[in-house]
């Protein structure tokens, strides 16, 4: 590792870190997640990541949901009863709990990319918000489906 | 191949399609907000519910045609989405059929969705029809 910039005509990235890699090229140091300090927007962006992996299997769960039901009543019969044990009630809240962190974390993108809240004390706050609060949310969701009497195990 | 970079506010400009596909993204994602809140409450309202609700919920229209449109752009921002994180983690020589096939992905997921949905709409005969 050098600290010594590029040659000139090449662009830094203003960190005045560089690395010079086996094949000689000179290159910014990259924020390996090994030898950065753990932060709570690093938390909420890589979680961001993973809720559109989930929801992306959530939503070939949920097309399956809607071809059961395509497939008439004794179909729907059967998977109803999967859907209503208590491994499938738990998918179901698994479910619940990506849709409110993708509402959540994509408000915070949106507000992000629209180039407002980068502060550190508003970017930590909303990190904060869209990392607890799907589960806080999904929690509550769900107890207020057992008191309506809506699911039961 | 490229021109002189311009700069609008000092940011660069992007030369070819990347902005285009920056502000889809976001205008997926924005417009996923309210669906995504619509899709929560008729979460809430399906709970435990039995066939003939859940084909009265499909038999309306105001539904049928939100949850269709709920499909087309959740799969048109998560193959925006899954094409930036391709492209972050797997190399510009390998990484163009990996984003076909999640592009094909999310079409057929996208078709399928309209596909069923519709035919709930319509009261269509339980599938499979004809046998």
């Amino acid at each position: 590792m050098s600290n010594t910039p590029p040659a000139a005509g090449e662009t830094g990235d203003r960190t005045g870190r560089y690395v010079r890699h086996p094949n000689g090229h000179v290159a910014p140091m990259s924020p390996f997640t090994d030898i950065w300090r753990w932060h709570m927007t690093m938390v909420a962006s890589i979680l961001f990541r993973v809720t559109i992996g989930a929801a992306s299997v959530g939503a070939v769960l949920l097309l399956g949901w809607v071809a059961i039901v395509a497939c008439g009543p004794d179909a729907f019969a059967s998977v109803a009863a999967f859907s209503g044990s208590p491994f499938g009630l738990f998918i179901w809240f698994g479910l619940t709990w990506v849709l409110f962190s993708f509402l959540l974390n994509g408000a915070r993108h949106l507000i992000n990319d629209a180039g407002k809240g980068l502060d550190l004390k508003s970017a930590n706050l909303m990190a904060q918000i869209a990392v607890w609060g799907p589960i806080v949310l999904a929690v509550l969701f769900w107890v207020v489906l057992f008191a309506a009497g809506k699911v039961s195990l | 191949m490229s021109a002189a970079p311009k700069f609008k506010n000092n940011v660069k400009i992007s030369e070819r399609h990347g902005a285009g596909e920056w502000k889809l993204e976001k205008l997926a994602l924005l417009a996923l907000m309210p669906l995504g809140l619509w899709v929560l409450s008729t979460g809430f309202t399906l709970a435990g519910a039995d066939y003939g609700a859940v084909i009265a919920w499909f038999g309306s229209t105001l539904n049928a045609g939100l949850l269709a449109v709920t499909a087309v752009v959740f799969c048109l921002f998560a193959s925006l989405a899954w094409k930036v994180i391709i492209e972050d983690y797997v190399p510009a020589s390998s990484r163009s059929g990996l984003v076909l096939v999640s592009n094909l992905v999310f079409l057929v997921l996208a078709a399928a969705s309209v596909f069923f949905i519709v035919r709930l709409a319509l009261g269509s005969a339980p599938l499979p029809a004809g046998v």
